[in-house]
């Protein structure tokens, strides 16, 4: 390796600015137009004259926000830990058993993945209404878990075929049942996998704006993206630019939570020393 | 503490490939017992079948009297340790000790008891509360060692429980692993496919040749009788000399000399005479012709030239080339014994080496021919055709006993005299 030079080093300082500015100026831009007053707002100045947290009090003041924040949060949470616990039963079994069949599983888990959402917007949206779970919290959960699955179940399985099976028998022979050898054994070794797995499966729920809006009418279920296209200002003909620009913020919040209380988690290199070498 | 009982124990897979055919012997309560044999033999078939990871196709297995054949493994009470130690990596070590005894909801009192003994025992103490991770091969290997014992169970089963550590290592944890059954007294099965660690460790052994038991016996028995070929070729390190052979009366025709026979083994090979045999013949049976003091008037003497000479203070080893092999009757088996001494032996189309070890005041000297003298009572005919001994001492009446029948008689059949009172028999084989 060459040593590295001075025009080393500014390529890469440079190099690195440029992709920090690209990707946080939009951020910069949202959080600078949330803390402007209403007359402000196309002053196009970047950095606001005299910072306000007016958007944010106003938001709040509404109660359609806090409700779709509440449902967002919900939704999201609810349908992680469904499809996560569902993905890793059958991630296990895919990896474990042979069974005719299996790759059907995988390729057809692969294929729903890979469906068009926007195309089961009808019929679901028929569907769920005679079936009452138009407008309901599970009416968004099921349909949030089915486009996740496959991706959680193909994470979930690399990460288990990465397991020893020696471990599981090990477990078996120590007098575990088959569950406690899971429980205890296999699941707190796959953890990154069921990490990862989360956080993707959480952000699709969270960012959802295609069945949140098709599929609720109200606040019952209304979930923020969806909650934030029917802001209205004070007349008909204001845009509540700064309103939707706060919501934009808040919203953002857990989701840079999550990722950074599960980042923790996701440490590689968690199986060593389970076998040889 | 139990006894375990296999009574023709098979595993024949989904693609009709049978792993373990008709296994059936016997395991003493407290007994140290090796399965061996060349890899893809069955032996960890078996061994997993035991401990009731694989299901048994046809047969049954009884422990302690009870049949077990559909009893789950955790409810065998058997502790196995793995090749790969399978010790749980997000546990302590004393964790991972203390799950068997966690899952069998012990008290914390016990489980802490039992797991500080069981360190104590395996010098671990001062890691119980590291990660396996930051540990040596050694270490993890005794941690997993350690899981097995403080369970207390009825049997445990070993699977090739060294064979990932390095040789200086490995013979330190042999040691180890005997002296823990020994004190413990609890019956182990224990699975490898090194001769010496069969030889060194086991009371008894079984010997395994493609899903078949071919001998099960002490190690001393399976050196001095082996029951057929591949047990004579396997066992013993420097692999025994196999070469072809012929019978003309009470004369063994070898490629090097004509050796009349002792009567006693003569008697034993009726109707082998115009079959082509194959003489099996130990290291130790060659001496130096000079220095033969007892027997020398039995015997032949005959000379050859020193090609190669292993001289390690204690032993001697001479090695020398003779006209003639078996090549074409031994390429099977010298493909499967994957010892490379054993294979070399073996030579090519038309000559074969010969190992001996004579005694270290002899004068042999590389290149120089040298008078040997083979013993006669130590020389063993196989059948060249079923690989048969022909010289076996305990065969039945027959000399036709099938191999099932070989092993069920094995435990009680003693070597004859002839066979113990030969002084070099009474060497360790390693």
């Amino acid at each position: 390796m060459r040593p590295t030079t001075t025009k080393d080093r500014v390529f890469w300082v440079a190099g690195a600015a440029i992709v920090i500015v690209y990707a946080l100026v939009p951020v910069a831009w949202i959080i600078s137009l949330s803390l402007k007053p209403p007359d402000k707002l196309t002053d196009g100045k970047f950095f606001p004259r005299n910072p306000t947290f007016d958007n944010y009090t106003k938001i709040f003041d509404d109660p359609q926000f806090p409700a779709a924040l509440r449902n967002s949060i919900g939704i999201a949470l609810i349908a992680t830990l469904l499809a996560v616990t569902l993905a890793m039963f059958a991630a296990y079994a895919i990896v474990r058993l042979d069974f005719p069949g299996k790759k059907i599983v995988l390729t057809g888990a692969l294929a729903i993945a890979m469906f068009p959402p926007v195309s089961i917007i009808g019929p679901l949206f028929n569907m769920w209404r005679s079936l009452h779970l138009f407008d309901t919290w599970f009416g968004l959960i099921i349909p949030y878990m089915t486009f996740t699955l496959p991706l959680a179940i193909w994470t979930l399985s690399a990460f288990f075929r990465e397991i020893p099976w020696d471990l599981d028998k090990a477990a078996r022979v120590d007098g575990a049942t088959p569950f406690q050898a899971f429980r205890r054994i296999i699941a707190p070794l796959a953890a990154p996998g069921v990490f990862t797995s989360a956080i993707l499966v959480f952000i699709f729920a969270w960012n959802d704006f295609l069945f949140a809006t098709a599929l609720t009418s109200t606040n019952r279920a209304r979930t923020v993206p969806a909650s934030i296209a029917f802001f209205t200002g004070s007349s008909q003909f204001d845009f509540p630019a700064g309103s939707i620009a706060a919501a934009s913020v808040v919203v953002t919040i857990p989701i840079i939570i999550m990722v950074l209380i599960f980042q923790r988690r996701i440490v590689a290199g968690l199986t060593s020393g389970a076998v040889k070498g | 503490m139990a006894e375990i009982v296999l009574d023709r124990v098979t595993k024949k897979y989904g693609d009709g490939f049978e792993a373990v055919k008709e296994a059936d012997f016997t395991i003493e309560d407290g007994e140290f017992f090796i399965l061996v044999g060349p890899s893809g033999c069955g032996k960890s078939t078996l061994l997993n079948m035991i401990v009731g990871l694989e299901d048994i196709t046809s047969g049954e297995l009884r422990v302690g009297g009870k049949v077990v054949n559909d009893v789950d493994p955790k409810d065998r009470n058997m502790a196995m340790v793995f090749q790969s130690y399978a010790i749980y990596p997000h546990m302590t070590v004393r964790q991972n000790m203390a799950f068997p005894l966690r899952i069998a909801k012990m008290d914390d009192d016990e489980v802490d008891r039992r797991v500080e003994e069981a360190a104590r025992l395996l010098e671990l103490t001062e890691h119980l509360d590291r990660k396996p991770g930051n540990l040596s091969g050694g270490q993890r290997q005794r941690v997993a060692m350690g899981r097995a014992i403080v369970r207390e169970p009825a049997a445990f089963l070993m699977d090739e429980p060294l064979s990932n550590l390095d040789a200086k290592l490995r013979v330190q944890m042999r040691t180890t692993v005997a002296r823990l059954q020994q004190r413990l007294g609890t019956t182990t099965v224990y699975v490898t496919h090194d001769q010496t660690e069969a030889m060194t460790l086991g009371d008894r052994v079984a010997v395994m040749r493609r899903g078949i038991v071919q001998q099960v016996g002490s190690p001393r028995e399976l050196y001095n009788d082996p029951a057929n070929l591949f047990v004579a070729g396997f066992i013993g390190s420097p692999a025994m000399n196999l070469l072809p052979a012929e019978l003309d009366g009470n004369t063994v025709k070898l490629p090097m000399v004509d050796v009349p026979l002792p009567d006693e083994v003569h008697r034993r090979l009726a109707g082998a005479e115009g079959r082509r045999l194959i003489a099996g013949i130990r290291p130790e049976a060659f001496e130096d012709a000079s220095l033969v003091t007892d027997g020398g008037a039995q015997g032949a003497t005959f000379t050859a030239t020193i090609d190669v000479i292993e001289w390690l203070g204690a032993e001697l080893y001479i090695h020398f080339s003779v006209e003639g092999s078996a090549h074409e009757d031994l390429a099977d088996l010298a493909a499967e014994l994957d010892t490379a001494d054993a294979a070399a032996g073996m030579g090519d189309a038309d000559h074969a080496d010969v190992v001996g070890r004579i005694d270290v005041a002899s004068q042999a000297a590389v290149g120089q021919p040298l008078e040997l003298w083979i013993d006669p009572r130590r020389i063993q005919l196989f059948d060249a055709e079923t690989g048969e001994n022909l010289t076996r001492q305990d065969r039945s009446g027959e000399g036709r006993a099938s191999l099932r029948e070989q092993a069920s008689d094995e435990p009680a059949a003693e070597p004859a005299a002839g066979t113990d009172a030969d002084p070099a028999s009474a060497d360790s084989p390693a």
